[in-house]
């Protein structure tokens, strides 16, 4: 059987490629030159770095983060209520909210209302060496502050969910960019050949849902071996990738190897490249059938790290279950790993409603850390959490509205300088006014911290050179160890 | 010539140019300049990719004042007076200077584009050779180049020929000829050919046999059905509107639109007029106006806070988008923010397009919030449709209706032929006999037992809940229920049965509670039971209800069928009495001491009444009608058979005598109900004033300082057609300008995407970007001659895919030829034919077909569900999603019809490359990955496939070497090979002795799927299963060769 080459695989899925080399696979000339590269990048000490084996022939920054895992708190926590300390906010509660402040500006739900403020209903204190403010609904999250980079002046350009989604994955609102974690795939591949590269788990709050779309975790213009793979809280964890009942490993296995063994009878008699590809393709999804099982078998997790994760039931499909897996997906060499939590639309009754979304997530974000952190993990790790927009210092009832001007995220681990507060928003909370972090920024970043130049990850798609970070993007070094 | 650091996708793009060079060298590691040098061909595509971003259409972001997309401004000094280009004379051009310079290279470092040796030395020739321009081929107007004249039958083949010898290539000897049926079965239909018609096709040894059955296929019901595959992406036609809640939207009859259309080979010209501006036509046909549902197939959104301004901006733009690249193959987008970088798209015309469609009537946002009013749309939650639409018969809806009342109608025979028995008449004629005596007595059919009423909280009466009955028995509570009141009525009907409950409703003036806004306004709901005098409470079901006068409620879209779910009080009946009829699922009957308890919630109206009844109907607004009373009153011997069928019928749902043929009935009669007279609704285009459109700076749709635009078709084609003050144009004038003679780019667009199906690769590969980003085609006089021949040829789609499947360059071997590997890695110059991974509903139909599962027996009709991983649905709300599979043959229709769910794809459609459809997707990726391999090891779908398969090979022979043939045939259109059978004899040897040994795996695996399993050995059957998983699994089963 062929061996599968994962070089080969590689280039054959630039799109453009695709289309002209497909006849013959890789032409001959184009893989000579790819072999080449590699091989002359190997000679001179050049950088491909270990674990990498995707479009990218070498790091164009020194590789900091191997892998990303992002908590991304769909629905848009408010930024009052967790990182963003405003006590002048609370001290003008229920008053008018200047109008200096908000003229012209795009609301949602508070469109031809009378605008008033929202002080926030908890209280902050700070915490580490660092002391950094966090609020009083994360008492976890508090004991791993020194871990914590606090972007405090986030803003984006997009005020409704689906469209805000849309841009903190990929960048943009047209529909078909690839998103963050397939663009990762495309570039460096995946360290693991037994699991998908890219790993999507979804969890939901009580208060607070918002759909979600599989467009945000699409690969796009990109080929679909680049996006998300969705597993599932119940059922099977992967679409498909359990035998049909009454079919067992073994017997499996047999219908694997005679499907293979025909494949390759079909090769010896029709030149097409594309069957050695599917043989290899075979050899994979029966390793991801291998592997699935053993992955989500929480058995050999001690109970102290259930504890610690804060885990009623392993494999409950809660977000806490969930960052456990998360961090057994990191083990494994998943390259990119996003967990949804729907929690965090609070319009109204915002009290109850962020303290069940923090009693989700806070001890579950903190014990991740930790355990990766106690694993020697943390470092080349990379964190995010974070909603996809922010919410209003103007009350909207016994809530906020959807905010585009200011939030927070937090990233921690693979290079990000900890025990940091970066930038600062307004007095009143309303706009990001010091070292402002726009959404294409901090992919930027995130990417530099893998070692990517994100103006150097490119695809082709209809004329243009797409890429992650659209036509902006800076990277912000300040926040790079 | 790569150095380290080179970006990766100008390393592809150097690769991508060598096979564009392909076509005029060889490709060698050192490839030889080309004689002469073309603009278009090698000159474009270099300073596309690497000069025009910055001297190129857009002022705005040009540099230096160097322009160098247009001759006379490449020839004239820049601000630094210096010439970019003087013919003849490379040292003097300051171009042929900076992409040589170290010092400042051109393009510039942080551009991270460079260009290769052989890239300078082709620009340096073309100036050398004068710096000849050619206008975009694209753009350039039609003319259609003489046929190569060496003596090849079909034109096609004298291109590819010609090409071919330049080469000195020849081409591949043709396909065997099963093969080649499979192929053009594929091809034309997504369906693979029965053995049957391949034997048939083989032992044809005639002139002409090839042709009569391209003939054949193209006359086939399912040509259309693979055709509209096709056009479905461009259209981006999907079940729902792809944002935020992803709501259903009313829409498939559009897509028996499509199929009709490629059935009878509908021009393309009409066809594009009619999706377009169908609306626009005289006295338009139903058909026409469901066409004009491709400008509402744009994404919609009912989010609470989205900005109706900011969305209409947003269809808008993706109605250019798409628009543009369906019928232009051009890449507008950029356009929306800047002029376009590489092409000469102006952002006007981004707007004039856009202009075009300012008149279609929609809202930004499809609901009334209160943040953004809405007026129009009062009352409508997330269940509601997506207005404006119209209803339409639906053919596949009818049939299904007769069918269903041939069934009902065979079932009442039934129930008339068990009336022979004697004991069974005799009970008939008995009740016959007590029904007159109830008519008697209450001469409507209905009888009004005396009323106590009271309000309840929570289930439990009030102090102050007595409610007085008035004259009549009125009960008028005479205002709404507050939260958790309910309203109880209890009545003792006497001794008899009890087959239906009415309520009439009259609005008093003081009504308030039916005057309020009808968004606030909930259902009016009842639930009935019996309490019998020992105090012992029996809820009644109800099998369905109706009113004389309803609002119409939704259910995720659809409409809801009658009331048993809740009555919603039309708003207007102020002062009119209506009447709600409820039918209970098995009619009950009643001591004289019972008590009838009917609790109402939900919405008081302001009076109401109740009746009971002895009697049912199939329509409970007919109980005891006119005609029913004839047949009662009618003498045995004088019942008309008409009237005889309707006692019976009457009889069977009033009195239960027969619960399983009553329970048979009503199912019968809701599905009936269920296909809407064969009618269904579908969004269309309803033109209204436009709204006026401005430029939007940077795209920006809050800044409205922009000038306001009028329609014009896009600047850069031929023919260019505008508004004026006194005539603005609309979409019909765009429509008839797009299939115009002058406008050159649809015919190509058209003709090159049809080549993609038949060959895998467009003749320009890139079939959504005909500019100059895209790709020089590989024989562009074919290409010119194609798009020429479409057009002349009354813009016959058929005419052109005859042409293509006739040629002798379709009908070569695909197996692909290594010693051409190098000269042409692509395989763009066709000296064999592709093999193409059939497309994602193409896997599923062959799969079916081939299981003997498929379900062909109709075209059209609303979207299936096939088996999908449960709980994948979970993150969609507003409202939340269930998904049911289908049932019955619906299950097994083709992939084309499948549930389109814009936010989560069916897994299978989205593993094997089907796109999402947000926006127009004129070309599918073809990949191949695990995911494709799990899904048809292990889809219920494939794996039942499989078993229908083994059983079908199973019903028609016993020697397995007999049923492994079959099945090859049946698969694959030839035998299987000595090695091959060895190969499956073995392996069906392991698997029978595991499954002997394993017999409830054998019952397990047997019970996947809708499908039931035959009877007889299950260790035999799930071994074949198996044995059936792996054929279908086989690349050669998804690959057509």
């Amino acid at each position: 059987m062929p061996r599968f080459d994962p070089a080969a695989h590689a280039l054959s899925i630039n799109r453009r490629a695709f289309l002209t080399q497909s006849a013959y696979g890789l032409g001959g000339l184009a893989f000579a030159l790819l072999q080449g590269k590699l091989a002359a990048a190997t000679a001179s000490g050049a950088t491909r770095p270990a674990g990498w084996n995707g479009v990218l022939p070498q790091a164009h920054f020194p590789v900091k983060a191997k892998r990303v895992i992002f908590l991304c708190m769909a629905g848009g926590p408010s930024q009052l209520e967790t990182f963003d300390w405003k006590p002048m906010l609370k001290q003008l509660h229920g008053e008018p909210f200047p109008e200096s402040f908000t003229q012209g500006q795009q609301l949602a739900q508070l469109q031809n209302t009378v605008l008033k403020a929202r002080g926030a209903f908890t209280n902050f204190s700070k915490h580490g060496q660092a002391g950094i403010e966090i609020s009083d609904l994360f008492p976890h999250l508090a004991t791993v502050a020194d871990e914590l980079c606090v972007i405090r002046s986030m803003q984006t350009e997009q005020i409704n969910h689906d469209t805000a989604h849309a841009f903190m994955n990929t960048g943009s609102i047209i529909k078909g960019r690839p998103s963050m974690g397939s663009w990762l795939l495309y570039g460096l591949g995946a360290e693991t050949q037994d699991l998908p590269g890219f790993i999507v788990l979804n969890s939901q709050g009580k208060f607070g849902l918002q759909p979600i779309s599989a467009r945000q975790w699409s690969s796009g213009v990109l080929p679909s071996r680049f996006q998300g793979i969705q597993f599932q809280s119940r059922g099977g964890a992967v679409h498909y990738v359990g035998n049909p009942e009454g079919v067992c490993q073994s017997t499996q296995r047999q219908v694997v190897e005679e499907i293979q063994r025909l494949n390759g009878f079909l090769a010896d008699e029709q030149y097409d490249p594309e069957i050695a590809t599917r043989i290899a393709q075979y050899e994979m999804a029966f390793k991801m059938q291998a592997s699935v099982p053993e992955l989500t078998d929480f058995r050999n997790e001690p109970q102290e790290m259930l504890d610690l994760y804060g885990i009623k039931q392993p494999g409950d499909g809660s977000f806490a279950s969930n960052c456990l897996l998360a961090r057994r997906l990191a083990e494994r060499g998943v390259r990119m790993i996003q967990l949804y939590h729907r929690a965090w639309d609070h319009h109204g009754e915002i009290e109850p409603g962020m303290k069940a979304g923090a009693k989700d997530v806070d001890q579950a974000t903190a014990a991740l850390i930790k355990d990766l952190k106690q694993r020697g993990m943390l470092d080349d790790t990379l964190i995010l959490w974070g909603g996809e927009f922010g919410r209003t210092p103007m009350a909207q009832g016994t809530g906020r509205d959807h905010h585009i001007l200011a939030f927070s995220v937090f990233m921690a681990g693979g290079g990000v300088k900890p025990g940091v507060t970066y930038g600062a928003t307004d007095e009143l909370g309303y706009r990001a006014i010091e070292n402002v972090v726009n959404v294409h920024d901090l992919h930027a970043t995130m990417l530099a911290l893998m070692g990517i130049d994100h103006r150097r990850l490119t695809t082709k798609f209809q004329g243009l050179d797409v890429r992650l970070t659209g036509i902006a993007g800076e990277v912000v070094e300040e926040l790079i160890v | 010539m790569l150095r380290t650091g080179l970006r990766v996708s100008i390393f592809l793009s150097a690769l991508i140019a060598r096979s564009a060079f392909a076509a005029g060298t060889p490709v060698a590691p050192t490839p030889a300049l080309p004689e002469v040098v073309s603009f278009n061909r090698h000159i474009r595509p270099i300073m596309s990719d690497t000069c025009f971003l910055c001297h190129g259409n857009d002022a705005k972001s040009r540099k230096a004042g160097m322009r160098l997309d247009i001759r006379e401004e490449a020839l004239k000094p820049t601000k630094h007076d210096v010439i970019p280009i003087v013919p003849g004379k490379p040292e003097e051009s300051e171009i042929i200077f900076r992409i040589n310079d170290t010092v400042e290279p051109m393009p510039p470092e942080d551009a991270h584009k460079t260009l290769t040796a052989y890239q300078k030395a082709v620009i340096r020739r073309w100036v050398e050779q004068g710096a000849v321009y050619e206008s975009h081929w694209a753009y350039a107007p039609l003319t259609k180049p003489a046929v190569p004249a060496k003596g090849a039958v079909n034109p096609i083949d004298a291109f590819i020929r010609e090409k071919l010898a330049k080469k000195k290539i020849s081409s591949s000897p043709e396909a065997a000829k099963s093969r080649l049926l499979r192929r053009l079965s594929l091809d034309l239909t997504g369906l693979p050919p029965t053995p049957e018609e391949v034997a048939a096709f083989v032992a044809d040894a005639s002139p002409g046999a090839y042709e009569r059955q391209v003939d054949r296929l193209l006359a086939s019901k399912h040509h259309g059905e693979r055709m509209a595959v096709w056009w479905l992406d461009v259209a981006r036609f999907a079940d729902t509107v792809g944002f935020h809640g992803d709501q259903n939207q009313r829409i498939f009859p559009y897509r028996d639109y499509v199929i009709n259309a490629f059935n009878a080979n509908k021009r393309f010209d009409q066809f594009t007029i009619e999706q377009l501006a169908g609306d626009l036509l005289p006295n338009p046909t139903p058909e026409q106006r469901v066409a004009t549902g491709y400008n509402r197939l744009n994404m919609m959104t009912r989010e609470g806070g989205a900005q109706p301004k900011e969305y209409l901006a947003k269809y808008g733009a993706e109605r250019v988008r798409s628009v543009a690249a369906a019928w232009f193959g051009s890449t507008f987008g950029c356009a929306e923010c800047h002029d376009h970088k590489f092409d000469p798209i102006k952002t006007r015309d981004f707007y004039e397009l856009q202009s075009f469609f300012a008149d279609v009537k929609q809202w930004g946002v499809y609901a009334d919030y209160k943040y953004t009013q809405n007026p129009d749309l009062a009352g409508f939650n997330n269940d509601y449709p997506f207005p404006p639409e119209i209803e339409v018969e639906s053919p596949y809806l009818a049939q299904r209706k007769e069918r269903t009342e041939q069934e009902l109608r065979a079932h009442l025979a039934s129930m008339r032929e068990k009336l022979r028995d004697e004991k069974i008449s005799g009970e008939f004629e008995r009740w016959v006999a007590d029904a007159r005596t109830f008519l008697a007595s209450a001469p409507g059919g209905w009888q009004q037992p005396p009323v106590a009423a009271a309000l309840l909280k929570g289930g439990k009466p009030t102090a102050k809940g007595e409610v007085p009955v008035g004259e009549m028995q009125t009960v008028a509570v005479g205002r709404n229920f507050a939260k958790d009141e309910s309203l109880r009525l209890t009545m003792q009907p006497g001794a008899g049965r009890i087959a239906a409950v009415r309520l009439d409703v009259e609005n008093a003036d003081t009504a308030a509670p039916m005057k309020t806004k009808a968004a606030a306004r909930t259902a009016l709901r009842i639930a009935l039971s019996k309490r019998t005098a020992a105090g012992e409470t029996q809820k009644l079901a109800v099998s369905f209800a109706d009113a004389t006068e309803k609002e119409t409620r939704y259910d995720g879209g659809a409409e809801v069928i009658g009331i048993a779910s809740g009555w919603k009080l039309p708003a207007d009946t102020l002062g009119r009495r209506i009447t709600g009829v409820w039918l209970l699922e098995t009619p009950e009957s009643f001591e004289a001491e019972d008590q009838l308890v009917v609790t109402v919630t939900g919405e008081a109206a302001s009076s109401l009444q109740v009746f009971t009844s002895p009697f049912a109907a199939a329509n409970p607004l007919e109980i005891a009608a006119p005609a029913w009373r004839d047949a009662l009153a009618a003498t045995a011997q004088k019942r008309s058979g008409k009237q005889h069928e309707l006692l019976i019928e009457t009889w069977l749902l009033s009195t239960a005598a027969d619960r399983a043929a009553l329970a048979r009935c009503q199912e019968l009669m809701a599905k009936l109900r269920d296909l809407r007279d064969g009618r269904a609704w579908s969004m269309v285009t309803e033109a209204v004033e436009p709204m006026a459109l401005r430029i939007l700076p940077r795209g920006n749709w809050q800044d409205e300082t922009g000038p306001v635009v009028l329609p014009a078709t896009p600047s850069f084609l031929p023919g260019r057609i505008e508004s004026t003050a006194e005539k603005r144009l609309t979409r019909l004038d765009l429509a008839r300008w797009i299939v115009s003679r002058e406008n050159p780019i649809t015919a190509r667009t058209v003709v090159n995407r049809l080549w993609q199906i038949y060959f895998g690769t467009g003749l320009s590969a890139v079939l959504d970007d005909l500019g100059s980003q895209g790709e020089p085609p590989s024989h562009p006089e074919l290409l010119e001659w194609l798009a020429g021949e479409f057009r002349d040829h009354g813009w016959n789609l058929r005419h052109v895919i005859r042409l293509i499947v006739t040629s002798a360059t379709y009908r070569q071997s695909s197996s692909l030829r290594p010693e051409l590997r190098e000269i042409d890695p692509a395989n763009r110059l066709l000296a064999s034919q592709n093999p193409r991974r059939l497309e994602a509903e193409f896997v599923r139909d062959n799969a079916l077909a081939i299981a003997g599962a498929l379900n062909l027996s109709a075209i059209g009709g609303p979207s299936v569900k096939p088996y999908q991983p449960p709980g994948y649905y979970a993150a969609i709300q507003f409202p939340n999603r269930d998904y049911m599979a289908s049932e019955g043959d619906e299950q097994w229709r083709r992939g084309v019809y499948m549930h389109w769910q814009r936010t989560f794809l069916h897994p299978m459609l989205a593993n094997f490359d089907a796109p999402g459809r947000d926006e127009c997707a004129a070309q599918r990726v073809v990949s191949n990955t695990p995911q494709q391999a799990l899904t048809l090891l292990n889809d219920p779908t494939f794996v039942e496939a499989a078993r229908l398969f083994a059983a079908r090979l199973m019903g028609s022979a016993t020697a397995d070497e007999t049923r492994m043939r079959r099945a090859y045939q049946i698969a694959l259109a030839r035998d299987p090979n000595a090695r091959e059978l060895a190969s499956l004899q073995s392996f069906l040897a392991k698997q029978r002795e595991y499954y002997r040994a394993n017999e409830s795996d054998a019952e397990k695996l047997l019970g996947i799927g809708l499908a039931p399993a035959p009877a007889g050995d299950r260790a035999e059957l799930a071994a074949w299963t198996n044995l059936c998983r792996v054929v279908l699994n086989l690349q050669e089963v998804i690959t057509r060769y």
